[in-house]
């Protein structure tokens, strides 16, 4: 009888998304249920609120094996975390500075320099408002060490007279870009440490009014192209910039009336997320600079940050209304809505979560186990569907056996794909084989679980190739 | 309107002793008429119906009430009406009382250290660039309600300059009255040095000099009363407010302060009240919109509070809250008020 207009929330896939707030918590959020309608929910908070500790900066490697989570707080500590259980690897002060004077900007963790396992190194970038940046790289001791003996590192200042405010490393980590208030985008090269290009600010607009460069936000567009990226600025413009074509913006385009403060790119290489200051939400065509849609939601704060699933079509978008949204890309409707308490400053997805539906209740150990699991089998080479494909192939190989003469890559995605189309049956028993393995065994403990899986995995081939 | 109809007929079929049961699914609409004068007289009837059930039930409650009161039985228990506040949606942002996230951020948000007293708030009052009539009158009322506090003319300086001498003087609060055709009718209260921007809509502002047997205000430190900011939102708001009085527990002077939040809207009054023993009268309390610090009174020798209001009366409506200082360009907002927001009529933010 009262008249409403409510938003009916679908759930969303099985994820699981990393929050970081103004008073240093990390919360994880975890989706876990049926294919598509799953409700998200905290299912762990980690460190004590004090807001010396909030959160400026993160960035996450989200390989198979140690995963490794950067978190930069205000008073200059920079700690690795283990995203699985919250541990703390290690952490480090940022040397040059003092704390609070000059505060991480920007960070990003290498992923490409860790891909053997032996050397447990990781590689970390920062950039401070100051404009000073610095590579450092630290050994990883084996269990989890409070100090890390730092290896080689790199600093140099990337630009002064203003103070940055967004950075970026592209996805085959050689280049990286900044930008900020009186900053303009630069693109640096990270090997020879060498600045390759500077934007150009666009000339005056008819009235003679020149507008002062700050840039709120800027992303890479593509993975595999350096060259093109995208920027947001504080006077409600997105402009994408070609470093080989020419030093002004190729388009610009106004979006709302307040500050960009969060713009993402999508997989495909050509559509753009942008958030501003007062909660609008919107993706845009960066070929055309045509607006697709605003992503409609009852958002009223500003959209500190947004982060793009590497598989489902979903966005989280989070901010300093203290909600993590969850949006369908497609058909932009808002598909769930946590309430996070704080202000938040960074969303991040981790990729390698797959949810089975008899999931018990340890999902840290069990995660563990399939990383140990699919690093050991890295037989078919795949990307990073792959922890989610093996985890699956069991059951999706049941599938084969019913559906004959189909390519197994498929399958393992369709597998991945439908939750609950596989008999449980079936299932609740290699569930439960992994429990008891799950128990005795730890990290080290992959090899056994390891044959034995293997083992089973021939078996159920032998009888897939036999049927 | 087929809510209505529909809530009808189920009531028609009942209260239904009354009427012969057929009537049920036979009756026909008033608005399905075309004919004017038949439609009227049927619409009349059917309200006169109403009425005539109305109150044999309230003669067959208080019938009740009456006997059961007689043989000392418990009288039937009075049944609560629903109203937009009882029925407000349920907010999961609402703070509660064990939350210890709330504490932390309480500690470290931009008030604590005025309201753990630890400095003394210093106001700034302004107005707006164009300034008439009415404006300087509501900032001398606003003079005397808000102690500690400096009216500035505005002149023609930018607001950010006039944050910056703010943050250079040592203010912890700037005030600007807006006006607008000759009436005040929006309130910015920014947080200094890097605190919050509020910007309220103000209304049905009524003076000092305006209101019967008003009183005047002492220049004693008033006491402040902040009803019913329940969300994390309102917290904040309810924070925000308070850092404008200082907070001193041991008050001496018998002058209150008051912000009732109530379906979003924010109403001040300021009150001076004084504690007197009253024989038997029994005082009900004042409409539902208008709050008093009210003492209830009981049968014989009850102390009651009697009120006299002073100073300025008025409504405000929060618009938007902004992270910074004011900064409408580059500025990000907390809180910003959209029409999608607006769900449910039983829907509120504060």
């Amino acid at each position: 009888m009262p008249r409403t207009t409510t938003l009916e929330c679908p759930g969303c896939p099985p994820l699981r998304a990393l929050t970081f707030d103004e008073l240093g918590l990390i919360k994880v959020i975890e989706a876990r249920g049926q294919q598509g309608r799953a409700e998200p929910k905290v299912v762990e908070r980690w460190g004590e609120p004090d807001s010396s500790k909030s959160v400026l900066a993160a960035s996450i490697d989200d390989r198979k094996s140690d995963p490794l989570l950067a978190v930069a707080r205000r008073n200059g500590t920079i700690e690795v975390l283990n995203p699985l259980n919250g541990g703390l690897r290690f952490a480090v002060t940022n040397s040059s500075d003092n704390g609070g004077d000059d505060p991480v900007a920007g960070l990003h963790l290498f992923a490409k320099k860790n891909s053997e396992l032996a050397s447990r190194s990781c590689t970390l970038l920062t950039c401070t408002t100051n404009g000073n940046a610095s590579i450092r790289s630290f050994e990883l001791t084996k269990p989890a060490a409070d100090v890390a003996s730092s290896g080689s590192s790199t600093t140099w200042s990337v630009g002064a007279g203003g103070s940055i405010s967004c950075s970026k490393v592209d996805r085959s980590e050689n280049y990286f870009l900044f930008g900020g208030k009186r900053v303009e985008m630069s693109v640096w090269d990270l090997d020879s440490c060498a600045k390759i290009w500077t934007a150009k600010p666009p000339p005056k607009n008819r009235l003679g009014i020149f507008t002062p460069t700050w840039f709120t936000s800027a992303t890479f567009l593509c993975k595999d192209d350096h060259r093109k990226f995208v920027a947001g600025t504080n006077s409600h413009e997105v402009r994408l910039y070609d470093i080989s074509a020419q030093r002004r913006p190729v388009i610009s385009f106004d979006f709302q009336e307040t500050a960009i403060k969060s713009v993402a790119e999508d997989l495909d290489g050509y559509t753009i997320y942008v958030g501003n200051g007062s909660g609008d939400l919107a993706s845009f065509d960066i070929r055309t600079g045509k607006l697709l849609g605003c992503f409609l939601g009852k958002c009223s704060g500003s959209i500190r940050s947004i982060a793009r699933h590497p598989d489902f079509p979903v966005i989280a978008s989070c901010g300093l209304d203290s909600y993590l949204r969850l949006w369908n890309v497609k058909t932009r409707q808002l598909l769930s809505a946590v309430y996070l308490k704080q202000h938040l400053s960074n969303v991040l997805f981790d990729s390698n979560f797959a949810d089975e539906e008899a999931e018990i209740v340890n999902p840290p150990t069990d995660r563990l186990q399939r990383d140990e699991l699919s690093v050991a089998e890295r037989d078919e080479g795949e990307t990073r569907r792959v922890k989610k494909n093996k985890s699956k192939e069991t059951n999706g190989s049941k599938k084969e056996a019913k559906t004959k003469g189909r390519n197994k890559e498929e399958v393992s995605i369709f597998g991945g794909r439908d939750d609950g189309e596989t008999p449980p049956v079936k299932r609740k028993k290699s569930k439960e084989n992994k429990g008891s393995e799950k128990e005795p065994s730890e990290e080290s403990g992959c090899k056994k679980l390891k044959s034995k899986k293997s083992s089973k995995r021939l078996n159920r081939a032998d009888v897939d190739s036999t049927s | 309107m087929g809510g209505d109809n529909n809530r009808r007929k189920r009531s028609e079929s009942d209260g239904g002793g009354e009427e012969p049961p057929p009537e049920r699914k036979m009756d026909v609409l008033p608005s399905m008429i075309k004919n004017k004068e038949k439609r009227s007289a049927v619409h009349a009837k059917l309200k006169q119906q109403k009425k005539l059930e109305k109150r044999k039930k309230a003669k067959a409650r208080d019938a009740a009430e009456k006997r059961a009161l007689e043989l000392g039985e418990e009288p039937p228990a009075k049944k609560i009406p629903k109203t937009i506040e009882n029925t407000r949606e349920v907010d999961e942002t609402v703070c509660k009382p064990d939350d210890e996230e709330l504490f932390a951020g309480n500690d470290a948000d931009e008030f604590s250290s005025i309201l753990k007293r630890e400095s003394n708030p210093k106001i700034l009052i302004t107005t707006c660039r164009f300034n008439s009539s009415r404006g300087p009158e509501f900032i001398k009322e606003l003079l005397s309600v808000i102690p500690n506090a400096t009216y500035y003319k505005r002149g023609t300086y930018d607001l950010k300059k006039i944050v910056e001498y703010a943050n250079k003087k040592d203010f912890t609060s700037l005030i600007v009255v807006h006006t607008n055709r000759r009436e005040p009718d929006a309130l910015l209260i920014i947080g200094l040095p890097a605190g919050p921007t509020a910007h309220f809509k103000l209304s049905k502002l009524v003076l000092r000099k305006d209101i019967k047997n008003h009183g005047n205000p002492t220049s004693h430190e008033p006491e402040l009363v902040l009803n019913n900011f329940t969300t994390r939102l309102g917290h904040r708001i309810g924070r925000l407010i308070q850092s404008l009085f200082p907070q001193e527990p041991n008050f001496r002077g018998r002058r209150v302060v008051t912000f009732h939040n109530q379906r979003d809207f924010i109403f001040f009054r300021h009150h001076r009240y004084i504690f007197e023993e009253k024989e038997t009268k029994q005082i009900e309390s004042k409409g539902k919109k208008t709050k008093d610090a009210n003492g209830e009174s009981g049968p014989k020798g009850k102390v009651i509070a009697r009120l006299q209001e002073c100073g300025p009366r008025f409504t405000l409506k929060l618009i938007s809250l902004q992270h910074g200082t004011f900064d409408t360009k580059g500025g990000e907002y907390e809180w910003v008020h959209k029409p999608e927001m607006d769900t449910s009529r039983r829907r509120f933010f504060l």
